[in-house]
């Protein structure tokens, strides 16, 4: 068997489209994933048994079970409520509810991992909790928090490929498109990996240039409790 | 000395899981008095100061400060009604406290440390804001170092930007949990008259302190705890003069033959 | 349309014998990355430069591209070079390779924490280079490294659900059977979520309690 890249001449295009709404796929699961993600970490930190046990079951749950199932879930459970939505939309917010749980859990550590007179010394001083948040709280932990997010954005970003299997048009999806016209494996999975593997660099880099950007934190404010660290190593690690 | 105390504590009971750690405590604090609150480690000096500002919320009893109540009221016909987090939240500026590790917020300058609290909780503009900080800290000794983050600063310039964070406030109390404890034992000479200058204004405050010294030469009275409970509470010489408490006169005994409590000493009493 | 708790109940036993695929072939694929990624570790610690070059690449591969891209590489690239395998034998080959990885890695970390003096010792006791591995390393290493290797466990069941993309009769695909014919597909996925949540759930709390059992052995 040879290497022919020239096979795949017509079929730049497809995958280049795939390799885009990938991206973009991605991008849009990011944010509301985050944004999804704080909340349930604030809930986690309310105080009261009941709103952490709600946040712990969510972040239990999803971290639990395979993305592809919970795509199949969110993909048949949104039908079953009545709501209809385009595969991609579908692909999007299973994307984003997957890694909820894993923002939640890596805001949580970085929330707790700073010493409490922070958040007391602006909540004794008259602010409400969400001032507290925003001009004390906040601002400190946002260097810790792009690591392990980072890691958790390559790992989403990855797991992207399994919306080939709901039919959103993104890069696994051409790749088997393709595949399908030429039976040139090799080619196009060489090509494809490589794709994947350009975007992963292109996140580590935004990620380094982000860390450069919010790194003017005083060191005070990275001291951190051992207990936080372990959690903050454990997302860190694999999801 | 008016009539209304700018701090009336009754009756105020706290618990954690079970264990009465404040035990009905009364304590009147008048305008521009300085009040020492002294007594052995663990005995819930820094729990009161903490539920005075709310931060935990006690299982009982009342606060008032300056005539206004905090955090929960006896209403006409003994029904308690709770205050909500804004009751709350709004009175809180007129406790201003001093944390024993003052707890600045590290990635604002000295100055924005004092102004920040002011824009956000009572709406002055920046420019007013920055004048009030500005010229707090520049009576507090600090006018060359305004710009500096907090690593950047001793201990003792830390305590005196937390004061002004709180000054700032426009508090009708201040609430000092050990200012000595934190600093090198050369600076309580400085802490001492920082507070001096705050009593020369007419700034009413709680003290808590480990330094019989300290309080001798500081406090217009002084309060003595011991598990849970204010034992005794008077004119400062009389109570360093004649403690008529048995535990306040062994509590006196050994500070005065150690003279700087080691902070881990148990209950002098057993 | 109500949500059908009976229906649903009615196919959990189906979705529970096909459990025993996803188990049956998630501790093959561990029990191969643990070889493989201890051998991998091994020859990396020879640190002889151009393999350790070649390994850096295959690394970065993996970590980098999508591990159902990896599982199709297994399926319709190995075949076109001459290895034909079942489905089976693919998936499981391209998990077992993607773990081994990981394995490798977090055993890179677990070994700057072993004190260096004891390799020391032995060395000057004469104890040969497999014998070290094998007596002082490797006991300890794999002791240090239970709770990543736990968390690994519940990514690789996970893993084997993306086998029934290539017509593995797994949990997924047996319950996407299950549905072509009861038109139930989100009751039927629900099933399928919860033998999952179950099976990594108990994963997880036995490796917690083996965690403590360690740390009270070592105390
Ligand atoms: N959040 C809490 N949960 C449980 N127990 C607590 C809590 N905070 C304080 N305590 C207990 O309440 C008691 C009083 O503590 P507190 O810190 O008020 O003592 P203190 O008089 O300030 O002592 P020190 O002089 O050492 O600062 C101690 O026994 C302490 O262990
Ligand atoms: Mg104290």
């Amino acid at each position: 068997m040879h290497f022919d890249p020239a096979i795949l001449v017509d079929y730049w295009p497809l995958l280049l489209q795939g390799a885009w709404l990938t991206l973009q796929v991605s991008v849009a699961a990011l944010l509301l994933g985050y944004a999804a993600g704080i909340a349930v970490a604030l809930i986690a930190l309310t105080p009261g048994w009941l709103p952490r046990l709600v946040a712990g079951f969510y972040v239990e749950i999803l971290r639990n079970i395979p993305f592809i199932i919970i795509l199949f879930v969110v993909y048949y459970g949104l039908p079953f409520w009545g709501i209809r939505l385009p595969a991609t939309l579908v692909g999007t917010v299973a994307l984003a509810l997957f890694a909820s749980a894993y923002y939640a859990e890596i805001v949580r550590a970085a929330i707790l991992a700073l010493p409490r007179g922070q958040f007391e010394s602006a909540r004794a001083i008259g602010m409400s909790p969400a001032n507290a948040m925003w001009h004390v709280v906040a601002p400190q932990i946002l260097r810790a928090l792009v690591p392990p997010s980072t890691n958790m954005t390559l790992t989403m970003m990855k797991e992207s490929a399994v919306l080939s299997s709901i039919t959103v048009p993104e890069l696994t999806y051409q790749s088997l498109v393709v595949q399908g016209n030429t039976f040139a494996p090799f080619e196009v999975f060489a090509a494809v990996a490589s794709i994947y593997w350009l975007i992963a660099a292109a996140i580590a880099e935004a990620s380094r240039r982000l860390e450069r950007r919010v790194g003017a934190v005083q060191a005070e404010a990275v001291s951190r409790n051992r207990i936080a660290d372990r959690y903050l190593s454990l997302v860190a690690r694999r999801t | 000395m008016s009539a209304v105390p700018v701090l009336r504590v009754s009756n105020l009971t706290k618990r954690f899981h079970g264990v009465t750690t404040l035990d009905q405590v009364y304590l009147d604090v008048h305008a521009g008095q300085i009040v020492a609150l002294i007594g052995p480690s663990g005995c819930g000096k820094s729990t009161l100061l903490r539920c005075l500002t709310w931060l935990e919320q006690p299982d009982d009893g009342f606060i008032e400060v300056a005539g206004k109540p905090l955090g929960r009221e006896l209403m006409p016909g003994g029904v308690v009604r709770r205050h909500s987090r804004r009751q709350i939240d709004a009175l809180r500026p007129q406790v201003g406290i001093v944390f024993q590790q003052f707890h600045l917020w590290p990635h604002m300058t000295a100055l924005e440390n004092v102004v920040r609290p002011q824009t956000v909780v009572l709406g002055r503009s920046r420019d007013e804001a920055t004048r009030r900080g500005a010229e707090l800290l520049m009576r507090l000794g600090l006018a060359d170092r305004m710009d500096r983050h907090p690593h950047a600063l001793s201990g003792g310039q830390k305590q005196r930007v937390a004061i002004a964070r709180a000054l700032a406030m426009d508090p009708a109390l201040m609430l000092f949990d050990e200012p000595t404890s934190a600093l090198d034992p050369e600076l309580v000479g400085e802490v001492l008259a920082v507070l001096r200058t705050l009593a020369d204004i007419g700034m009413t405050m709680l003290v808590v302190t480990h330094e019989i010294g300290f309080a001798a030469s500081l406090a217009d009275r002084i309060a003595f705890m011991d598990r849970g409970r204010i034992l005794e509470e008077g004119p400062a010489r009389d109570i360093l003069a004649a403690p008529k408490e048995p535990r306040l006169q062994s509590f006196l005994d050994l500070v005065r033959t150690d003279h700087r409590i080691v902070r881990t000493t148990a209950n002098p009493t057993e | 349309m109500g949500f059908k708790l009976d229906y649903l109940l009615s196919i959990l036993p189906r979705l529970i014998s096909a459990a025993a695929v996803n188990l049956r072939l998630a501790v093959i694929i561990m029990l191969l990355a643990l070889v493989l990624g201890t051998a991998l570790t091994i020859v990396r610690s020879r640190k002889i430069a151009a393999v350790n070059a070649c390994i850096a690449v295959v690394i970065s591969f993996v970590r980098g591209t999508p591990l159902l891209i990896q599982i199709f590489i297994a399926y319709y690239v190995l075949p076109a070079v001459g290895l034909d395998l079942s489905p089976e034998v693919a998936g499981v080959s391209a998990i077992a390779f993607n773990s081994m990885v990981f394995v490798s890695e977090s055993m890179r970390g677990g070994l700057a924490t072993i004190d260096a003096g004891q390799i020391e010792a032995s060395t000057a006791l004469g104890l040969p280079p497999h014998a070290i591995w094998l007596k002082v390393v490797l006991p300890q290493l794999f002791r240090r490294i239970v709770p990543v290797l736990i968390n690994e466990a519940t990514i690789v069941v996970k893993g084997t659900a993306l086998l029934s993309v290539i017509t593995v009769v797994d949990v997924l695909r047996t319950s996407q059977q299950i549905a072509s014919s009861s038109y139930r597909p989100f009751e039927t996925m629900i099933g399928s979520a919860l033998v999952f949540l179950v099976i990594n759930l108990a994963i997880s709390l036995s490796g917690r309690l083996a965690e403590r059992r360690f740390a009270a052995a070592r105390a």
